[in-house]
């Protein structure tokens, strides 16, 4: 046989596989990517990004960096032994174009106006050195928030000025710690890194990662997770009674198997497990009990040792708990206030306006869906060797058991989606890899190429979809902070709209801070802004003789994305007629006015 | 154990608090500060518990030594704001304590490997 005819009898995978391994497109598409995603970068507008988002109104080099970054991923993924440095920097690359774009053309301001509370908080620790408002929930979990105030006090920097960036910090760490746990529980590191990859896409639009209590939980449960799965596993062959040990021999068969440890190690890391679960309890109301149901579900199947391990767990988060229990009680209507999952996975509103926020919740509703519908297949799948699965798909979906108790005001969904999504990510990248295709049709590299695109930019539209509302400008922020210079402390800050920058001064319980009762999405909604009179008797019946009322960019985007509150525009044109206000500040993107009341 | 794992982290240890007392005590710009509190944050406190421990991986000694060092920095931070005793420059402690233990476990490392 000439070698002709040789080359024409070869497979075409194969003579893919050999034209790629000779030019070797995949080391010169991260950069490629990274460089077009920069330069995309530059040509962003934020004053052009409309209802849609960031996706709907971004250049094709923005697009195709992305795309060349999971493009050069995949490629090298395919290779029979990828190499690590080139998968990393595509990952590196890939978080980084991710969450840097919008930190970049804000010019570095936070986004999502609840981030100013939390800095609000790290100012007064850093300020007054003590807790200022034991009555704010915040306070009472104050272990990320000290810790910022500590860095935040040493270099001498306001925490405004680095937190737009907590979302790329934390989701590098968190991929760091991910692709470690990963490692211990798949034998193929390929699917460690499809399933980081994975991670990153379906995990963007929860928005989870902003400088936040729960984004430093979960990073530390990250940790917690290696520890325990690294050193306190069950040995193989260990178990209680004859019944037992059939039951879980059926059960861990495929099993990766426990590494070997010493009695030292295993002290060492039950005292690793109680010191950072200790940490997380003092940062985060909800996120202990997801561990708990975690470590529980591990547990209840005699995978861990030792085997009460849970019970100092859960002493630490109800002894924690206990004395503060009054707060959650007031915020949240008690630690099992919601017994209906159904209603707490709806999430924290039912309805959405039609346009950008309706296109956007079905997409990453879409999302959600199919990412848990596709780790249940997986686990399907490996029903005959479901050991191989076992950890990943208890870890999965144990966290659903917290919407039998909570809807934590309507985010447990969230923190559930989060907590569930790395070992989602873990089964469905095993599930893609292990595909079977026919060999004379090389589609499975180019499916799992479409699935990583398709997950992106899914999880990409959740995260920019709404970025005109929850970004600000840089004189958005210099109102706010304006305001707090100048307002006499104990005045009376009123909102319209809560999207707006505000609580971010160390003194911010100086201030009566008031939204008007008219979004739906805030609770009860009965005062209608459209009617001045109405706004009037509002804001005289809260008791003070004077009042600042801020009108801005942020909130008129807010009202017309969200569909509410409904009167917002009409309340704007009529605060210095109906309303006698008198304008203290004003610039281009916010007004505040000053009511007086006899 | 993995010597070169777990010495390599010792090393990182003691480099980073050189590094991070330098820059938090005498940066001459905020930036340079915040570089020095950030890596004082996230990297002594966690090499001096993990240049004794092999994670095995990596990717996991450098991840559980930020975390570590994040649990650490947390916890005396939020024990200072409870007793209303602010002082956040006694957590140049931290890197004191991990130049001792860093260099304490370089100097087993040493001990171990020299002929006898």
């Amino acid at each position: 046989m000439s070698a002709i005819d040789h080359s024409l009898r070869v497979a075409p995978a194969t003579r893919i596989a050999s034209l790629a391994g000779r030019i070797q497109p995949q080391l010169v598409l991260p950069l490629i990517g990274l460089g077009a995603w920069a330069y995309g970068v530059t040509q962003l507008r934020p004053s052009a990004i409309g209802d849609y988002g960031l996706l709907a109104s971004a250049n094709a080099f923005f697009v195709l960096g992305l795309v060349a970054l999971i493009a050069g991923f995949v490629v090298e993924l395919a290779r029979s032994s990828p190499r690590g440095w080139l998968l990393t920097l595509n990952l590196i690359g890939l978080v980084v174009a991710i969450h840097a774009t919008i930190p970049i053309i804000n010019g570095g301001t936070p986004e999502y106006a609840w981030v100013y509370k939390h800095v609000g908080i790290i100012s007064s620790f850093a300020h007054y050195g003590r807790i200022t408002d034991p009555s704010n929930i915040y306070d009472q979990w104050p272990a990320l928030f000290a810790a910022v105030a500590a860095i935040s006090s040493l270099a001498h920097v306001n925490a405004l000025s680095f937190a737009a960036w907590a979302p790329l910090a934390f989701e590098l760490a968190d991929a760091l710690l991910l692709f470690a746990v990963f490692r211990l529980l798949v034998r193929d590191r390929r699917v460690a890194y499809l399933a980081v990859g994975l991670y990153e896409g379906i995990i963007a639009w929860v928005g989870q990662d902003y400088l936040s209590p729960q984004a430093f939980a979960f990073l530390l449960w990250l940790a917690m997770a290696y520890v325990i799965l690294r050193w306190l596993r069950a040995p193989d062959a260990e178990s209680a009674s004859r019944r037992i040990a059939q039951l879980r021999a059926r059960l861990v068969t495929g099993m990766t198997p426990a590494a070997a440890t010493t009695r030292r190690q295993r002290l060492v890391a039950l005292v690793l497990v109680a010191a950072i679960y200790f940490v997380i309890v003092a940062a985060h109301q909800l996120t202990p009990y997801v561990i708990l149901a975690g470590v529980g579900a591990l547990t209840l199947l005699d995978l861990l040792r030792p085997r009460w391990l849970l019970l100092p767990l859960a002493a630490i988060a109800g002894a924690y708990l206990a004395p503060r229990y009054g707060l959650i009680s007031s915020n949240f209507g008690g630690l099992f206030s919601g017994g209906n999952p159904l209603q707490n996975a709806s999430g924290s509103h039912g309805t959405y306006h039609p346009g950008g926020e309706a296109l956007t919740a079905q997409i990453v509703h879409y999302l959600a869906a199919a990412m848990w519908l596709l780790a249940l297949g997986a686990v399907l799948r490996r029903r005959k060797t479901v050991g191989s699965v076992l950890i990943p798909a208890l870890l999965a979906f144990s966290p659903l058991l917290i919407l039998g108790a909570q809807s934590y005001g309507g985010e447990a969904i969230y923190r559930v989606y989060l907590f569930s999504a790395p070992w989602c990510a873990l089964l469905i990248a095993g599930l893609l890899l292990e595909l079977r295709m026919p060999r004379r049709l090389p589609i499975r590299w180019p499916l799992i190429a479409v699935v990583c695109l398709a997950a992106l930019f899914a999880g990409l539209q959740g995260l920019y979809g709404p970025v005109s509302v929850d970004a600000f400008t840089h004189s958005e922020l210099r109102a706010s902070q304006w305001l707090y210079a100048h307002a006499p402390r104990g005045s009376l800050l009123v909102l319209p709209d809560d999207n707006f920058p505000t609580l971010q001064a160390a003194d911010y319980s100086s201030y009566d801070l008031q939204v008007m009762p008219s979004d739906p999405q805030l609770g009860q909604a009965w005062l209608d802004e459209g009617n001045p009179a109405d706004v009037q008797t509002w804001i005289a019946d809260l008791g003070h003789q004077t009042a600042y009322l801020v009108v801005s960019r942020s909130m008129r985007a807010d009202a017309h994305y969200f569909g509410a509150p409904r009167g917002y525009e009409k309340l704007v044109s009529e605060i210095p007629s109906a309303l006698h206000g008198a304008v203290v500040y004003r610039d281009a993107d916010t007004t505040i006015y000053r009511l007086t009341f006899a | 154990m993995s010597r070169t794992r777990s010495e390599l982290t010792a090393y990182a240890g003691l480099s980073s608090s050189i590094l991070a007392v330098a820059l938090v005590l005498g940066a001459p710009t905020p930036w340079l500060g915040l570089i020095g509190a950030l890596v004082l944050a996230c990297v002594p406190a966690g090499a001096a518990v993990m240049c004794w421990i092999d994670a095995g991986e990596n990717a996991a000694q450098a991840g559980l030594t930020l975390a570590v060092s994040l649990t650490i920095l947390a916890l005396a931070s939020a024990i200072m704001i409870w007793l209303s005793a602010w002082q956040p420059r006694a957590l140049l402690v931290l890197a004191g304590a991990a130049v001792i233990s860093c260099a304490l476990r370089l100097r087993v490392a040493r001990r171990a490997g020299a002929p006898r």
